[in-house]
C-alpha cells in the first residue's frame, strides 16, 4: 500500500495526515494541475457535484450514493472548504483522490478557494486550529491557485440508461408506452426513482435496441395535491438552435456541458476565451476569472448587478446565446444553495447543483449530484487527458450538425449523513493554553 | 407620575464602547452621570478631553436589558438595536450607576404594571417559577423552559428567575444522579434544559455556567445530546484536565486566574460544545465575554512589571531551561494572537511594552530555533507586529542599521537562504516583503491609532536616501543567490531547495517592482537581475517558469521605459516564445499564462513590445497558428508599418517639451541595442514627478493585469489611435512612451470616453449580439479611474498592500476618498458571524421536511417555495460575502 493509499484511508476515516504529507501532496497536486487547461475536458460518464463546504461526513454520503472513486468519475465544481467543520479533511481527501486517480476526478475552483475568503469563512481558522500554524493553509492556497476554472463534459448521452434496480427499488413496474427518450430522472438516496421526464422521440433509426426499457413511470411519491410531474419542456429539445437547412442536420448531437462554479461572464463569449486567462493568481475582484467563480443566473434579461458584490447576474437570453454559440447544451454550476439539491433554469439551459445537505448543519436542504451518461451509440470516445489537444473540442459548432440535444440527466438526491455515522460536528479545541 | 428617584451623585470615569460589526468600538473615555430631567431618566457620558462633547446620552426604558457583568461593566442594547457597553474604572462607580438603572427600571416597570394593558402578560411571566430541581420534575421543567423561550418576555422572565434562584447550580447535582441511575432519558432532558438556558443568551447565566463549581455539571449534561443518542462526548474529561493550563511565570492575582479559566471554558463552549447550535446573539455574547476577559487579562499582564521582567528574563542566555524558553515563546505568541483582537491603542501599548522588555530578542531566539514549529511561532509573532504597524517595525529596523547593529532583515534574509522548512521559508519571505517595503502606508496606522501615535512614531522616520540605501543593500544581500545563477550552465540540476528559494526570491522581486518600481530599479539594474529571472524561464520546473513569467508580465504591465528596455534588451521574449512552442498546442496553465501575456500586449497595444517581438521573432510568431493571438500581433505591426508618416507632426508636437534624444527620422526601430549606458543612467535618475507618474500608472496597470481577459481594460496610456500609428515606424520606443508620459494627467479624461480603437473593445464582442452589458461595466470603467476602488481590488494579497498602493494613487490624483479598511480582527469575526447569519434560528436545527417529489415542475407550489427559501439564504450569503469583499 503506497503512502498515498494510506493517506486516503486515513482521511476517509476523517483523520488528518501529518503536515509533511500535506506539503508533499500539495506539491504533487500542483505538478498535476499545472498541466490542466483553464477548462478541463472531461468525457462522460461523469458525476457532477456542487459545493461541499467542509461537510466531510456528507461527502462520504455523496460517495456512498454516487459510487466510490475510482468506480465513478467525479467532477467537483469548487467550494470544498469553509463553513463546515471539516474543510481540511474534505479538501485533502479530494486532493489525494485527484493525485491518485488524476483521470477519474476533476476539481475546479470555487469562489471559496481563495486566500481572502478562507480567512473570513473558517478554513484558515481550521488550519490554525488543527495544525497549529498557517503553513497548511498556505500550501492549500497555493494549490487553489492552480485549480482549473471550468470543465467541459463531452460525449454525454442524450438519453438515460434505465436505472438499474439493484439498489432496492422493488416497486418496479412494467414499462409503460414508449413515449420518448428518458431525459431526466430524479433518484432518492436509496436509488428509487422519484420523477422522470421524457422528451418526444426524435430519431427514427439507430436506437431500436434501447426502445424496450424497463423504467418506472413518472411517480409522484410525495403526492402533494395539485402538484404534477409535468415535463418542463415541450417541442424541440435543445437550446433553441434550429437547423438551417443543412443536410447533415439529421445527426443529432448531444451538446457539450460546461461546468463552472459561478456562471458566465460578459467578458467571455466563447469557451476558448477562458483559455486566455492566466489563472494562477488569487481570485481577482473583477474580470473574467472573477465572474466565472462568482456570477449567478437570475430571472432577468441580459446582465445585472450581483448583490454579492462580485460577478454578475445573467438572464436566460444570455445562457441561451452562450450555449448556442459554443455548441453547448447545458451549463452546470454550483454556488447557490438550492433546497431541492438541484434546480434547472431557462428551459434546462443551466442547472445549479448543490451537494452540501443540511448546509451549515442547519439549513435543512437536501443535496444532489448530477450524473451524465456516456453516449455509446457513436462509438468510442477520445481518451481524455490533462492538457487536451484540439482546443475547440466540442465547441464552436462549425460545420457540425446544428441540432444540439441536451444530455440525459440523472439527479441523485441525498440527505445529510445519518447522525450516528458522522459523530457530532464540532471544531477541534485548542490543546494547551496559557491565557 | 413623577419619578421619585434620586440620580446618583458624582461623576464616574468610564469608557464607552459600541458594538460595530461585531467588534467593540471605543467611543472614548469620559465621565458618567445619571440624570432625571422632565421625568426622563438618562445616562450621560461627557468626554474627558472635551468636557462639552457628549459621548453617550441614552434614555433608560424599562425594556432595555441592562446587564452588569463582572464588577465594572454595564452592557445593554439601545432602542436602535446597537449594543453598548460602559466599562467603569472603579467597581464602585459601576455599582452606583447600576443601582440607578435598576431602580429606574423597577420604578418604570411598576408604573407600567399599573396601567399597561399588557401587564397581565408581564405579570404572569414575572412569576415564572420552575418546579423544584428534581429528577422527577425534569419533564415539566423542560416544557416550561421551552415554552418560555418562545417569546422575548418569557425569556426575560425565565432568565430573571434562573439568576435569582441560582437554578443552574441546583440542576448540576442531577447530572451525576441521573448518571448513577443510568437514566438516559433524564440526561437527555437535562441536556435540552441546559441548551435552552444557555441560548437564553443572558450574560449572567453564561458567566454562571463557566464558573468553577458549575461548569463540569453543565458540560456533563451537554455530553448527552438527544440528537446523537448513541454518542457521548467527553467534555468533562477535557475541561477538568488541569495540565492543559501552562504557566511560564505564575500569575498571582486570583481574579485574573479565574478569568483565564473562564475564558478558556467560554472558548471551548463556543467552539466545541455549542458549535453546532449557536445562534447569532449567543455567539456574540460569548464573543464579547471572551473579548472583555482577554482585554483585562492582557491589561493585567502588561501593567505587571515584575511579571514581565521575570517572563523576559527566561530568555537570558545564561538561563538554561530550554523547555521554559519554548513555553515563554508560546506564551508571547498567544498574547500576540489575543492582541490582534484588541483595539489599536491597547494593542500598541502591549506591543510597545513587550518590545521595551526585549521582544525582538525573543523573536531572534525563536527564528533560529532548531525546531521548525518554534521558528513558525517566532515568525508569527513578528508577523503580528508587522500587521499591527509595519512603519514602526521598519523604524526599529532602520534604527538598528543606523546604530550599526545587525538589523532584523539581515537575520531574516540569511534565514530565508538557509531555511529548509518550506512553511517557515514561506513566512520568512512574507515578512521580508513587508519589512523591506519602503513605501510608507501612512493612512492606515494613523487612522487606527490617532494623532498621538503619529507623533511618537515620526521620530522613527529616516531620510529617504537612507531608506533607499538600506533597501539597495538589503536587496543585494537578498537576491544574491539569484545573481549566482549566472554561473550555472544549465538549470537542469536544481535542487528542490533551490527551486523553492528562487521562486520566493522572484516572487519578492515581483512584489517590489509592483509596489515601488523606481526604488527597485537600482537593485535590478546593478545586480542585473532581469537576465537571471529570464534564465529561470528555461528551468525544467514549470511552476518556476510560471513565477518568472509572472515577473515579466508585471514588468510589461508597468508600461515603464526602463523595464521595457530590460525586456527588449535581451532574448526574454524569445524564451517566452520557446515556452509557447514547448507547450503548444496543449492547453495548460503555462500555455495560457503565455497567451495571456501576449494578449495583454496586443490589447494594450504596447508598441515597443509589438515592434520588438514582431521584428525579432516574426518567423516564430507566424508558425504559431493554433490561436490567433500571434497573427493579430503581426497584423498590428504591419498596420503600424503600413502607412506613411503623416501623423508625425502630432507626435512631435507632443514631444517638444521632452528632453529625450530626438529619433533619427526614417531609421527603423532597431530593437535590442537601443539603450546605451548613458541612457540607462538617465532612466535611473529620472526626476521625481516622473516617478510619481509611473508609480501611479504602475498601480493602475497592475490592476488591469489582474483583470485578465477583461474588455473593460482602458488604455493606460494615450497612445495615438490606430490611424495615427503610422508615425511609429520611424521612432524608437522611448519616444512613443515619452509622448504619453508627457501628459500623464490626462489619463483620466481619456478613459472616460470609450476608446475608439476597435481592438480595445474586441473582447467585449460577446455582447455584440447579446443584450447590452450591464450598466455596471461602464460604471466599472468609470470607477477604474478613481484609483482607490481599482486599487483596493489589487489587494488580492494581504490587506496592508491595498492601503499601500491606494496611498500612492490617491496622493497622485488628489482624490479624497476614504478607504474603510476594517481591522482583520473585525473582518474575521464578522465572517464567522456571517456563517451563522446564513440561517438564524434559536432552536436546535430542524430538518425541514422536503418533498423530493416532482418539484421540477416550475409551477408547483413546492418548487416555488423552495426557490424562495433558497434565494433568501443566498441573499444572506451574498451579504456576508460582499461584506468580506468590502472589508478586504
Amino acid at each position: 500500500m503506497s503512502d498515498l493509499d494510506r493517506a486516503i484511508e486515513q482521511l476517509r476515516a476523517c483523520r488528518l495526515i501529518p503536515e509533511s504529507q500535506v506539503r508533499e501532496l500539495c506539491y504533487k497536486a500542483r505538478e498535476l494541475l499545472i498541466e490542466e487547461g483553464n477548462v478541463v475536458s472531461v468525457d462522460a460518464p461523469v458525476t457532477i457535484c456542487g459545493d461541499i463546504h467542509g461537510q466531510f461526513h456528507d461527502l462520504m454520503e455523496l460517495f456512498r450514493v454516487g459510487g466510490d472513486v475510482p468506480d465513478t468519475n467525479y467532477l467537483f465544481m469548487g467550494d470544498f472548504v469553509d463553513r463546515g467543520f471539516y474543510s481540511l479533511e474534505s479538501f485533502l481527501l479530494l486532493l489525494c483522490l485527484k493525485v491518485r486517480y488524476p483521470d477519474r476526478i476533476t476539481l475546479i475552483r470555487g469562489n471559496h478557494e481563495s486566500r481572502q475568503i478562507t480567512t473570513v469563512y473558517g478554513f484558515y481558522d481550521e488550519c490554525i486550529r488543527k495544525y497549529g500554524s498557517a503553513n497548511v493553509w498556505r500550501y492549500c492556497c497555493e494549490v487553489f491557485d492552480y485549480l482549473a476554472l471550468g470543465a467541459i463534459v463531452l460525449g454525454a448521452s442524450s438519453e438515460l440508461e434505465p436505472t438499474s434496480s439493484g439498489m432496492g427499488d422493488m416497486t418496479q413496474s412494467t414499462m409503460p408506452v414508449d413515449d420518448g427518450e428518458l431525459e431526466t430522472e430524479v433518484l432518492n438516496s436509496r436509488g428509487e426513482v422519484t420523477m422522470s421526464t421524457y422528451r418526444p422521440r426524435q430519431r427514427s433509426s439507430s436506437d431500436a435496441s434501447t426502445d424496450s426499457r424497463n423504467i418506472s413511470p413518472p411517480r409522484d411519491i410525495s403526492a402533494a395535491p395539485g402538484q404534477t410531474a409535468a415535463p418542463t419542456r415541450t417541442g424541440a429539445p435543445g437550446t433553441g438552435a434550429s437547423g438551417d437547412g443543412n443536410g447533415s442536420a439529421t445527426t443529432c448531437r448531444t451538446g457539450a456541458v460546461l461546468c463552472v462554479h459561478g456562471g458566465l461572464s460578459p467578458l467571455i463569449d466563447s469557451v476558448d476565451k477562458i483559455r486566455l486567462i492566466d489563472r494562477k493568481q488569487e481570485v481577482p475582484h473583477e474580470g473574467a476569472m472573477c465572474d466565472l467563480l462568482w456570477s449567478d443566473p437570475d430571472e432577468i434579461e441580459g446582465w445585472g448587478l450581483s448583490p454579492r458584490g462580485a460577478g454578475f447576474l445573467f438572464g436566460g437570453d444570455i445562457v441561451k446565446q452562450f450555449n448556442h454559440l459554443n455548441g453547448l447544451s447545458l451549463v452546470a454550476r454550483a454556488h447557490q444553495l438550492v433546497m431541492e439539491g438541484y434546480k434547472e433554469m431557462f428551459d434546462g439551459g443551466i442547472v445549479t447543483v448543490w451537494s452540501a445537505p443540511n448546509y451549515c448543519y442547519r439549513c435543512g436542504n437536501v443535496a444532489a449530484i448530477l450524473e451524465l451518461g456516456e453516449d455509446t451509440s457513436s462509438g468510442g470516445t477520445v481518451a481524455r487527458s490533462n492538457g487536451e489537444y484540439g482546443r475547440s473540442n466540442g465547441v464552436g459548432a462549425n460545420g457540425i450538425a446544428n441540432t444540439v440535444v441536451s444530455p440525459g440527466r440523472r439527479y441523485r438526491v441525498f440527505e445529510a449523513a445519518a447522525q450516528d455515522t458522522r459523530g457530532m460536528p464540532a471544531k477541534k479545541p485548542v490543546a494547551d493554553y496559557f491565557l | 407620575m413623577a419619578l421619585e428617584l434620586q440620580p446618583p451623585d458624582g461623576r464616574k470615569r468610564v469608557k464607552v464602547y459600541e458594538l460595530r460589526e461585531n467588534d467593540w468600538f471605543d467611543r472614548g473615555t469620559g465621565f458618567c452621570t445619571g440624570h432625571i430631567s422632565g421625568d426622563v431618566p438618562r445616562i450621560y457620558v461627557e468626554s474627558e478631553d472635551e468636557p462639552n462633547r457628549v459621548l453617550l446620552e441614552t434614555k433608560i426604558t424599562k425594556d432595555d436589558g441592562y446587564q452588569k457583568q463582572q464588577e465594572t461593566l454595564i452592557v445593554w442594547t439601545e432602542q436602535s438595536g446597537t449594543d453598548m457597553a460602559l466599562s467603569f474604572q472603579e467597581a464602585e462607580g459601576c455599582a452606583v450607576i447600576w443601582e440607578f438603572v435598576n431602580s429606574v427600571q423597577q420604578h418604570l416597570l411598576s408604573l407600567a404594571a399599573a396601567d399597561d394593558a399588557l401587564s397581565d402578560d408581564l405579570e404572569s411571566y414575572q412569576s415564572i417559577v420552575l418546579p423544584a430541581p428534581e429528577l422527577g420534575n425534569l419533564s415539566d421543567i423542560e416544557q416550561i423552559v421551552r415554552a418560555a423561550s418562545m417569546t422575548q418576555a418569557g425569556r426575560d422572565a425565565l432568565s430573571k428567575f434562573i439568576i435569582r434562584d441560582e437554578y443552574i447550580g441546583k440542576l448540576v447535582p442531577l447530572v451525576t444522579m441521573a448518571e448513577d441511575l443510568e437514566s438516559l432519558v433524564d440526561l437527555h432532558r437535562l441536556c435540552n434544559i441546559m441548551k435552552s438556558l444557555i441560548l437564553l443568551n443572558d450574560n449572567t447565566i453564561i458567566e454562571t455556567v463557566v464558573a468553577d463549581q458549575i461548569i463540569l455539571g453543565v458540560v456533563g449534561a451537554l455530553e448527552y445530546d438527544p440528537e446523537f443518542p448513541t454518542h457521548k462526548a467527553n467534555h468533562r474529561q477535557y475541561l477538568s484536565d488541569q495540565s492543559r493550563y501552562k504557566e511560564v511565570v505564575p500569575i498571582k492575582d486570583p481574579l485574573i486566574r479565574r478569568k483565564i479559566r473562564s475564558t478558556w471554558r467560554l472558548q471551548y463552549l463556543k467552539d466545541v460544545v455549542l458549535a453546532r447550535i449557536l445562534d447569532d446573539p449567543t455567539f456574540s455574547v460569548l464573543n464579547s465575554l471572551i473579548f472583555f476577559n482577554q482585554m483585562e487579562i492582557v491589561n493585567h499582564i502588561q501593567s505587571n512589571a515584575p511579571f514581565l521582567r521575570e517572563l523576559f528574563s527566561v530568555f537570558d542566555p545564561r538561563y538554561t531551561d530550554i523547555k521554559r524558553k519554548d513555553d515563554a515563546v508560546q506564551f508571547l505568541h498567544q498574547c500576540a494572537a489575543i492582541a490582534k483582537n484588541l483595539q489599536a491603542p491597547s494593542r500598541a501599548q502591549l506591543f510597545a511594552n513587550f518590545i521595551s522588555h526585549g521582544l525582538f530578542a525573543v523573536i531572534a531566539f525563536a527564528v533560529k530555533h532548531p525546531n521548525p514549529a518554534m521558528r513558525t511561532t517566532g515568525i508569527d509573532i513578528l508577523v503580528a507586529l508587522l500587521d499591527h504597524d509595519p512603519v514602526m517595525m521598519r523604524g526599529y529596523m532602520l534604527k538598528a542599521v543606523n546604530e550599526k547593529k545587525t538589523p532584523l532583515t539581515d537575520t531574516l534574509i540569511d534565514l530565508l537562504h538557509a531555511e529548509t522548512d518550506l512553511g517557515v521559508k514561506n513566512q520568512l519571505a512574507d515578512a521580508i516583503k513587508i519589512l523591506l517595503d519602503p513605501q510608507i502606508p501612512l493612512q492606515e496606522p494613523i487612522a487606527r491609532a490617532g494623532p498621538d501615535y503619529f507623533k511618537v512614531r515620526s521620530s522613527n522616520l529616516l531620510s529617504d536616501a537612507f531608506v533607499q540605501q538600506h533597501f539597495d543593500e538589503s536587496s543585494k544581500r537578498l537576491f544574491q543567490p539569484l545573481k549566482q545563477i549566472a554561473n550555472r550552465a544549465s538549470l537542469n540540476d536544481l535542487t528542490f531547495q533551490e527551486v523553492t528559494l528562487y521562486s520566493h526570491l522572484v516572487d519578492i522581486l515581483t512584489f517590489f517592482v509592483r509596489q515601488h518600481l523606481f526604488r527597485t530599479r537600482n537593485a535590478i539594474h546593478s545586480e542585473s537581475l532581469a537576465p537571471r529571472v529570464a534564465q529561470l524561464l528555461t528551468a525544467p520546473q514549470k511552476h518556476l517558469k510560471l513565477v518568472a513569467l509572472k515577473f515579466f508580465r508585471t514588468l510589461i504591465s508597468l508600461q515603464d521605459t526602463f523595464y521595457q528596455a530590460l525586456m527588449t534588451h535581451n532574448n526574454t521574449f524569445g524564451l517566452i516564445l520557446d515556452i509557447v512552442y514547448e507547450t503548444m498546442p496543449r492547453d495548460n496553465l503555462l500555455n495560457s499564462a503565455c497567451l495571456e501575456l501576449f494578449e495583454f500586449i496586443k490589447r494594450e497595444n504596447i508598441k515597443p513590445f509589438i515592434l520588438h517581438v514582431v521584428e525579432k521573432y516574426r518567423e516564430k510568431l507566424e508558425n504559431i497558428t493554433y490561436v490567433d493571438t500571434f497573427q493579430n500581433l503581426i497584423l498590428r505591426y504591419d498596420q503600424m508599418q503600413g502607412y506613411g508618416a503623416e501623423a508625425d507632426s502630432t507626435l512631435f508636437s507632443q514631444d517638444d517639451g521632452t528632453p529625450r534624444r530626438l529619433p533619427l527620422n526614417g531609421q527603423r526601430w532597431q530593437g535590442v541595442k537601443e539603450l546605451d549606458a548613458a541612457e540607462e543612467e538617465y532612466f535611473n535618475t529620472s526626476d521625481d514627478e516622473d516617478e510619481w507618474t509611473q508609480e501611479n500608472r504602475t498601480t493602475l496597470a497592475v490592476g488591469v493585469a489582474n483583470g485578465s481577459a477583461s474588455p473593460v481594460v482602458k488604455p493606460l496610456v494615450d497612445y495615438p489611435d490606430d490611424d495615427d500609428d503610422d508615425a511609429m515606424d520611424t521612432k524608437p520606443e522611448e519616444l512613443a512612451d515619452q509622448s504619453a508620459e508627457a501628459q500623464p494627467l490626462t489619463v483620466g479624461d481619456i478613459q472616460v470616453e470609450p476608446s475608439p480603437e476597435p481592438t480595445t473593445s474586441e473582447p467585449s464582442s460577446p455582447t455584440a449580439q447579446t443584450p447590452p452589458v450591464p450598466e455596471r461595466l461602464s460604471e466599472k470603467r468609470r470607477r477604474e479611474e478613481e484609483d482607490e476602488d481599482e486599487l483596493v481590488k489589487l489587494a488580492a494579497g494581504p490587506k496592508r498592500r491595498s492601503s499601500t498602493s491606494s496611498n500612492s494613487g490617491a496622493g497622485f490624483l488628489n482624490r479624497k476618498k476614504t478607504l474603510s479598511i476594517g481591522s482583520i480582527g473585525s473582518v474575521e469575526k464578522g465572517g464567522t458571524q456571517g456563517v451563522l447569519g446564513t440561517v438564524t434560528s434559536s432552536a436546535p436545527p430542524k430538518r425541514i421536511a422536503i418533498n423530493i417529489g416532482p418539484v421540477k415542475s416550475s409551477v408547483s407550489d413546492n418548487a416555488t417555495c423552495g426557490e424562495t427559501v433558497s434565494s433568501e439564504s443566498n441573499e444572506k450569503e451574498n451579504r456576508d460575502d460582499s461584506q468580506a469583499e468590502e472589508s478586504g
